[in-house]
């Protein structure tokens, strides 16, 4: 099944070409000051947002866009460059603007802008907005990271992931806009590849789509429009107005279950990289991310570190692009070659990284942003054992690596942020996976997603199948995401959850609040 | 996303019967393919650092508005090289190289059309796709003459000028060409006419429980022959070999007979191995070709848009005896395959 490094191969020789659009697009080159000629009425259609925030500053993004569901995927755009300009200031109504700048949005990258800004003071909110020609963006708000050598009272922040946009309203990031929010965790599948037809339409007004949205993305004009058609979404460009977010990705940014370049459908794998490639692309053109994530042919240098002063050490993982396929060509088993001592979720040099990080780490709490879940979860609910090898479970070596991390290098307090199961879950990190009297090392908090599965329930049937792991702490099968407050000394998790999707409007209320307190793992019921 | 637990599944379409079964190859040790991607990774990074050191000016040096025909942003992208054509039952299987990333491809479009020296538009347009190959399928059985050219498009929009054209038909399918004797099934690209069509696997077992046996004459599709056929691999088919028994009748013995059997899709890694049987007696094994796992759930590989993917069995059988005939179909390797018609000919 894996002969392609051929294909890889002929990626080698493509940078040359885009460099200087993607150089161009981030603000760093020196631009014409009115390429383009006249922009197009109304072309912010996809809103505005930032990311990666550091102490000095951040990305700030967006794409000009005036007809965001154009089929070609270029958002209306005609095919040249164009100058953009970009301002923040200190305050919100831009009196004391800080840094102006400008950037060009070329159709190599779908027109859009990725902004870096430095220079700013660490710890502080910002607002920003673009102009194209004469229009002007709506204003977004966004912050920097405090000062490394600062301990700051606290980090709000909220985590997402599985936005099926078709299951269901948004209403999950109207309710995340209203927070008070320093950062937002992106933990994967922010769009998905399948097709959107009667069959997987949930929300309850007819379906608005033609048949460009109808089939499974393949092409650089498929994810472009699928990123399109989710942005195009008020709720998602309030929440991304409102704060900072970071990214991770898990499977659907490309296919469903893939890992690396192996895909279920029985695509080749020189194949299946020339649409990573494209996947990856879009994912890059439609996200704030810095230019050091931008994807080279198949490869996406995704995971990264941030810092919130000496509060939080954040490590962004990518569960996706390094792991062995299933241990046994099956995705739910306990068979031996599920314990080989070399599986790898994350590849060897990710590993590596992450536990060289951790050794540095002279933070109060290191929190693990990852795709999938963590927790060991024992699908049987009987004598037997069985796992889902799609999750941090079919690579229990990997799992135990960073467990021999944590113990090495004394990191007190981990906290570890996932998604992908559309259902909210809390759990406790054991030491020993099999003693219910095991201490607990770390604390896991799964969101549930944001469209992905309808309305959903406050339970199901596999609520018995996850509780039956008594490290499991709560389960909750409505959507939504998970806000945490984090201080020197606790951490405060919320649940909130949405009452329905399937019609806008669901009222949104807090399932569960958790309290872990530093240097004490685990997790305490509060409401 | 993995939640394999049905509802649980993060993929949020209907779900395909359990897929199962030993991974074909050994893979490669995750350390290579590390080491592999590494090494690339610091080449293009090299690369790229090098080539965002060059002056801006490079950005803008082909002046917006540059007066291409079909492009503005830059110079056109090359069309694809070594375009070469496959005849195959019900389908023409086109494959091409090129380098994506020297100018970044958005797509290949393939244009298509049944007489030569056709016109390029949306019209001709057949498929966009960005693997190095396509299968222009589901053409039925009757041979079919076409004509092609693909044009490369780039992610600014620039598109190449069209290779040449190359011709190609498509193979006539017995189905066709002969004189049927026995079937089952229209050989139509679709399920629907077959027992738990188009999606009720899970059934199989309460229904078929020693396998389908089906006697030309006085069985019927709709009750007595399963779209479906699991495999050893699928855990909802009892993990087993299972059998497609097919009877029928002939008042004299043919000349040349042949078997076609149009399976509407497969399953994709696991499509598996049968073993034909005529009469008590093995004479074939047929390793099936990989699928789009769709055809569990769907059943009309007609639909615009459908990603199930159709293949082909046919071939000459041993002397038939007058009277009744057997044929059985096991399942021996794998996971299952879907039918879409089975029938006897004569050429």
């Amino acid at each position: 099944m894996r002969s392609p490094l051929p294909g890889r191969r002929s990626f080698l020789a493509m940078t040359g070409v885009s460099a200087a659009a993607f150089a161009a697009g981030t603000g760093v080159a020196t631009a014409d000051a009115t390429a383009g000629g006249k922009v197009p009425a109304d072309p912010f259609g996809l809103g505005v947002a930032s990311g990666d925030p550091w102490p000095d500053g951040f990305v700030l993004w967006t794409r000009l866009a005036p007809r965001p569901l154009a089929a070609d995927g270029h958002g209306g755009m005609p095919p040249r460059p164009y100058t953009v300009r970009f301002e923040v200031a200190e305050d919100e109504a831009f009196a004391r603007v800080v840094k102006r700048g400008q950037a060009i949005a070329t159709p190599e990258l779908a027109h859009s802008v990725h902004a870096e800004i430095r220079g700013l003071r660490p710890g502080r909110e910002y607002f920003y907005r673009f102009r194209a020609g004469d229009e002007v963006s709506p204003a977004g708000r966004t912050r920097t990271a405090p000062d490394p050598r600062s301990t700051p009272a606290a980090l709000r922040f909220a985590s997402a992931s599985c936005a099926a946009w078709y299951h269901g309203h948004f209403t999950a990031y109207d309710d995340m806009a209203k927070q008070d929010l320093d950062l937002v965790f992106f933990l994967g599948d922010y769009i998905y590849e399948y097709g959107i037809t009667t069959t997987n339409w949930w929300r309850q007004e007819p379906l608005p789509l033609g048949p460009e949205h109808g089939t499974e993305t393949i092409t650089l004009e498929q994810y472009r429009l699928r990123y399109s058609l989710f942005k195009a979404d008020a709720a998602l460009q309030s929440a991304h107005a409102a704060a900072p977010w970071v990214f991770t990705t898990d499977d659907h940014e490309v296919q469903n279950n893939h890992a690396d370049e192996w895909s279920e459908t029985g695509i080749a794998p020189a194949d299946f990289l020339r649409r990573r490639a494209v996947a990856y692309r879009a994912f890059y053109e439609n996200l704030p991310l810095r230019s050091s994530v931008r994807p080279d042919g198949p490869d996406l240098a995704l995971y990264q570190r941030f810092r919130w002063g000496r509060l939080a050490q954040i490590d962004m993982l990518d569960n996706r692009q390094y792991r062995d396929t299933y241990p046994a060509g099956v995705v739910t088993d306990n068979s031996p070659e599920r314990h080989d001592p070399k599986r790898t979720i994350l590849g060897a040099r990710q590993e590596k990284w992450l536990y060289d990080g951790l050794g540095r780490s002279d933070a109060t709490w290191n929190i693990l942003a990852t795709g999938v879940v963590m927790a060991e979860i024992d699908r049987d609910t009987g004598a037997g054992q069985l796992y889902s090898n799609d999750m941090w479970d079919g690579f229990p070596a990997n799992r135990d690596r960073l467990w021999d991390a944590f113990r090495r290098h004394r990191i007190a307090n981990p906290v570890v942020l996932s998604g992908d199961i559309h259902r909210a879950v809390a759990a406790e990190l054991k030491a020993d996976w099999k003693d219910p009297g095991s201490p607990a090392i770390g604390t896991e908090l799964v969101c549930s997603s944001v469209g992905s599965d309808g309305d959903g329930a406050e339970s199901d049937q596999y609520a018995a199948l996850w509780l039956a792991n008594p490290h499991v702490k709560f389960y909750n099968a409505r959507r939504g995401y998970v806000t945490g407050h984090l201080t020197p000394t606790t951490l405060t998790s919320e649940f909130r959850k949405v009452e329905y999707v399937s019609r806008p409007g669901g009222p949104v209320t807090t399932a569960a609040r958790f309290v872990t307190e530093a240097g004490k793992p685990g997790l305490t019921q509060e409401a | 996303m993995t939640e394999q637990n049905s509802a649980e599944s993060s993929r949020p379409q209907s779900r395909e019967p359990e897929r199962s079964g030993p991974e074909s190859g050994a893979p490669e040790s995750s350390a290579a393919r590390q080491s592999g991607t590494r090494q690339n990774r610091v080449a293009r990074r090299t690369a790229l650092g090098l080539a965002a050191a060059a002056p801006a000016a490079v950005v803008l040096a082909s002046p917006a508005g540059a007066a291409h025909a079909a492009t503005a942003a830059g110079p056109a992208p090359r069309p694809v090289h070594r375009l070469r054509a496959r005849s195959e039952i019900g389908r023409i299987r086109l494959s091409w190289e090129h380098d994506p990333g020297k100018p970044f491809v958005d797509h290949y479009a393939v244009y298509g059309a049944k007489t030569p020296g056709f016109a390029i538009g949306p019209d001709t347009l057949i498929a966009k796709t960005i693997y190095a190959s396509f299968s222009h399928d589901r053409m039925g059985g009757r041979r079919q003459d076409w004509h092609y050219r693909v044009v490369t498009v780039d992610a600014a929009g620039n598109r190449s000028r069209p290779t040449a054209q190359i011709s190609a038909h498509s193979t006539e399918s017995v189905a066709v060409s002969g004189t049927p004797l026995a079937t089952v099934g229209t050989f139509d690209h679709k399920s629907l006419e077959f027992a738990l069509a188009p999606n009720r696997s899970a059934q199989y077992r309460t229904r078929f429980p020693n396998g389908v046996d089906y006697t030309h004459g006085t069985g019927r599709p709709e009750t007595d022959w399963s779209y479906i056929q699991p495999g050893p691999s699928d855990a909802w088919g009892g993990n087993k070999v299972t059998r497609a028994t097919f009877r029928f009748a002939v008042d004299q013995v043919p000349a040349e007979p042949w078997l076609s059997i149009w399976l509407l899709d497969t399953h994709a890694s696991l499509a598996g191995t049968i073993v034909l049987g005529l009469n008590g007696t093995a004479f074939t094994e047929v390793k099936l070709e990989g699928g789009a796992m769709r055809g569990s759930l769907e059943g009309d590989a007609t639909v615009p848009g459908t990603t199930l993917k159709p293949s082909y069995v046919e071939l000459a059988l041993p002397a038939l005896t007058t009277g009744e005939n057997v044929l059985t179909i096991d399942k021996k390797l794998g996971s299952w395959h879907v039918y879409d018609a089975l029938g006897i000919f004569t050429r």
